[in-house]
């Protein structure tokens, strides 16, 4: 078998794995106060969201109420992590943060656009939530990795919520599908390049992020039935768009 | 089901082949987006043996290109992305073709069993070194009495002895083949001490001592890019096998009693109506492919649903019969020097002065 020519040399980038970033120094503590907040903003959002998708679809309302009060549990869940560490979450910028793409759910609601909704919702967030969540649990203070595995086991129930509806109607779901791709994918890559400094802080490097991301949310558009043809103009949206 | 996993050989080619292939998006993109871009499956390929047994397979292009060998996370996740991604698509047997089953050998990778929510499970995967080992040997075999050389009074340099592959060649050369005298190069001495004791036979020999001596060079080792070799000192003939990857030996290669085949390539009994070994550069992209790849099918094949190639040197002779036996009754054969014609495969003349692995 051929053998890469140094692979010492090329492991000298894993000095990331297995160490922790230090929980208590300022930096660390200062980067989390914006990424705490994005994700208790997130799951706030989440929680008004799935009400809101309720109103289109009421036959559903029942279980989307439920899915909605998981996330206010997860929402108490982050905000005992920052309390944990001694951080206050900078709500400020975590609500300007999401901006875009809650105004680009609020439009959809309006419209009664609900495959619109739940790609944003359903699809979009809970797939970068939880390949966030992934990356995190291993750099995380022991308090908060708790939280977060427990968490991460919830979102998939949602992210499948949302697959099983889009599969069930993929028939007629495709062409406001994709338009909602396009225009709301390129704004999770720049959300994620505003956030990518601080991220770095917490021992969470960008491209992983990036790719799990692209990599979960690739696995739900297979679940739900588009053509890999499909799939990866979908997805390079993301990364070119 | 079998799967193969592949990946182009340069990001420029990875760019027109996107193109090519119907993904313009990627075509433009650049390095740090096909450094976060998700594995892809890209073409489903029915394929039926000579037996005329059908089985289904897919192509997974791991979306990695050697560039991004240099770094280790990318390089790491672009392998273990595609085998989850594999597993997810319910593939029985995957094998890991190119850089991607080097990856995994060299970074560890057998400690990252855990991808996200997935646990991989090892036996769906194959390295289909065995399938390669068998192919390169039966090259050896096939090849060397076409160019006069006598194998039982040859005397055949295996060149990366101690890797996976090379180490099986060992043993089958003496065990099966019975030439007059292995002679056993590798980097590291120890290992080499202890394939010596394994077989009971070979010579220690450093690169430059041995291919003087060699009637058949295998090469199944990557080598220091500061060596060169004196041309004048060679056999004549000589048969070089180039078992490594990427295959570039060929190229470098100019003389006029050497003898360089593309090692561990398989040419099948019929067309298969997929695009994706045009990547690969072969000359009969619709019949030929890496012998790691028909391992898979071949396993496929014999409903054999384990991985049968899978960690260092554990490949044994039965299991050389056992692949090699499968791979006539299919429809494979080994690509050899009379089958495409001796200009075609790289029987240019060869200087080795100019050569530097």
């Amino acid at each position: 078998m051929a053998t890469l020519a140094s692979p010492a040399e090329a492991s000298t980038q894993t000095q990331a794995c297995g160490s922790l970033p230090d929980f208590a120094s300022e930096t660390y503590k200062d980067a989390y106060s914006r990424i705490n907040a994005i994700v208790i903003e997130g799951e706030q959002e989440a929680h008004d969201n799935y009400i809101s998708i309720g109103k289109l679809i009421p036959d559903q309302a029942e279980e989307l109420g439920r899915l909605a009060r998981m996330e206010l549990k997860h929402m108490k869940g982050f905000t005992a992590c920052a309390n944990n560490l001694g951080v206050s979450a900078d709500m400020d910028f975590a609500k300007r943060f999401f901006s875009p793409l809650h105004g680009n759910f609020q439009k959809a609601l309006a419209e009664g656009k609900v495959v619109t909704c739940l790609l944003i919702q359903a699809i979009l967030i809970e797939a970068f939530a939880i390949s966030a969540y992934h990356i995190y649990i291993p750099v995380a203070d022991p308090f908060a990795r708790k939280i977060t595995e427990g968490v991460v086991k919830d979102e998939y129930t949602h992210l499948n919520y949302g697959q099983e509806w889009l599969k069930a109607n993929l028939g007629t779901i495709r062409e406001e599908f994709e338009q909602a791709n396009r225009e709301n994918l390129p704004l999770v890559r720049r959300m994620l390049d505003q956030v990518a400094g601080d991220a770095a802080k917490l021992a969470m490097d960008k491209e992983d992020l990036m790719a799990d991301f692209l990599s979960s949310y690739q696995e739900s558009l297979i679940e739900i039935g588009f053509s890999s043809r499909e799939i990866a103009r979908m997805a390079a949206a993301a990364l070119v768009g | 089901m079998f799967g193969l996993i592949g990946h182009s050989t340069s990001l420029d080619q990875a760019r027109s082949k996107a193109l090519a292939l119907g993904f313009p998006e990627y075509a433009e993109g650049d390095f740090e987006m096909w450094c976060s871009a998700p594995p892809q499956l890209v073409e489903r390929i029915p394929v039926t043996s000579l037996t005329g047994k059908s089985i289904e397979g897919a192509y997974i292009d791991s979306i990695f290109v050697p560039e991004m060998l240099r770094r280790f996370k990318t390089a790491k996740r672009k392998v273990l992305s595609a085998m989850e991604l594999a597993q997810k698509q319910g593939i029985t047997i995957t094998a890991l073709g190119g850089f991607t089953s080097i990856i995994f050998e060299d970074f560890k990778l057998l400690k990252e069993q855990q991808v996200r929510a997935t646990t991989l499970d090892w036996q769906r995967f194959t390295t289909g070194n065995t399938h390669t080992a068998w192919v390169i040997c039966r090259q050896v075999e096939v090849n060397a009495p076409g160019l006069g050389i006598d194998l039982r009074r040859a005397k055949v340099a295996v060149v990366g002895a101690t890797g996976d592959i090379g180490s099986a060649v060992c043993r089958w050369l003496h065990q099966r083949t019975g030439v007059e005298e292995l002679l056993l190069v590798a980097r590291q001495p120890q290992p080499l001490i202890d394939l010596q004791t394994e077989l009971g036979t070979g010579r220690i020999l450093s690169l430059e001592e041995a291919l003087p001596e060699a009637d058949v060079v295998v090469w199944v080792a990557s080598l220091p890019e500061t060596l060169s070799i004196d041309t004048k000192n060679l056999r004549s003939p000589c048969l070089m096998i180039d078992g490594g990857y990427p295959k570039n030996l060929d190229s470098k290669a100019s003389g006029e009693t050497v003898h360089v085949l593309k090692g561990g390539i398989v040419e099948f009994h019929q067309d298969i109506g997929w695009q994706m070994m045009e990547v690969a550069e072969m000359e009969k992209p619709q019949r030929q492919m890496f012998a790691c790849f028909a391992e898979a099918m071949l396993l496929d094949f014999e409903e054999i649903h384990t991985n049968f190639s899978w960690g260092r040197n554990n490949i044994t002779i039965e299991n050389m019969d056992l692949i090699g036996e499968a791979s006539l009754r299919h429809g494979f054969q080994a690509l050899g020097l009379q089958a495409i014609g001796l200009q075609a495969i790289g029987l240019q003349p060869i200087d080795l002065e100019a050569i530097s692995l």
